[in-house]
């Protein structure tokens, strides 16, 4: 059964040989604009004194996703940065910026500013293993989110779901205007919300 | 200035020289989401979704 997941629970996780060896920890979630598979992580070192790796860790190359480690066979898992944030390259032109996505506003199609991201949702296969894919966004809302105040004021956390291609330029994060009515504040239920707002954004079949 | 002067001057020099460091250090490691650049091509590098 696959999980949804805050990007923030895995930042900072160390990443663990299956001999036991704590080899470097979780810096960056890089993911593909194109469906927004999870490409793979950019590293840190373990330690205080420990700066970013020229590593990179590829998820295909991930053994397994828990809550408090990320697993690999081993130290040998581990290829150059530049490659794994090259396997997210979108195939279409103009889509994705190479950025960071965190602090970037998230606008409709209709122009109106949903709020701030301050967390990227994804979805991990069964095991912490097979396909991992962003879904959803969580924003800090901003004021026309919700004008009745019926899903909270502004600042409220909310988790907008994401279509299969994701939008992004270098300042803003855009989704279809339809994402506004499966908003929801609740991560267990929003694997319910993605599902159902993609199946409405492909239509009847 | 006496010698103990410049020797804590000194020590105050390295404990904030440590600290920026490690402060900087911990800001280096701080995570974010990065999303693919455009256009670039089809999950270029090993292990992209491409990748058998």
């Amino acid at each position: 059964m696959s999980r949804l997941m805050r990007t923030s629970e895995i930042a900072s996780l160390p990443v663990v040989t299956l001999a036991g060896d704590d080899v470097a920890q979780v810096k960056d979630l890089v993911f593909s604009a194109d469906g927004g598979a999870v490409a793979g992580f950019t590293l840190a070192g373990r330690g205080l004194l420990a700066g970013p790796l020229k590593q990179g860790l590829a998820w295909p190359k991930v053994v397994g996703l828990g809550p408090d480690a990320v697993m690999v066979a081993d130290e040998e898992s581990l290829e150059p940065r530049d490659e794994v944030i090259a396997a997210a390259a979108s195939t279409v032109e103009g889509v994705g910026s190479g950025g960071n996505v965190l602090g970037d506003r998230v606008l409709t199609d209709s122009g109106t500013d949903l709020g701030k991201v301050v967390d990227v949702v994804i979805d991990v296969g069964p095991g912490g293993a097979g396909q991992c894919d962003v879904v959803g966004y969580e924003i800090e809302a901003s004021e026309a989110l919700s004008p009745a105040g019926s899903k909270g004021g502004k600042g409220t956390r909310m988790l907008v779901p994401l279509p299969d291609t994701i939008s992004v330029s270098k300042e803003h994060v855009m989704v279809p205007a339809a994402a506004r009515d499966f908003v929801t504040q609740d991560l267990a239920g929003f694997g319910a919300s993605v599902q159902q707002f993609r199946d409405q954004l492909r239509g009847p079949a | 200035m006496q010698w103990w002067g410049w020797l804590i001057v000194a020590v105050v020099v390295i404990v904030v020289l440590a600290v920026a460091f490690v402060a900087i250090q911990a800001r280096r490691r701080k995570g974010g989401v990065i999303v693919g650049k455009p256009g670039s091509g089809p999950g270029a590098g090993p292990g992209g979704r491409g990748a058998a």
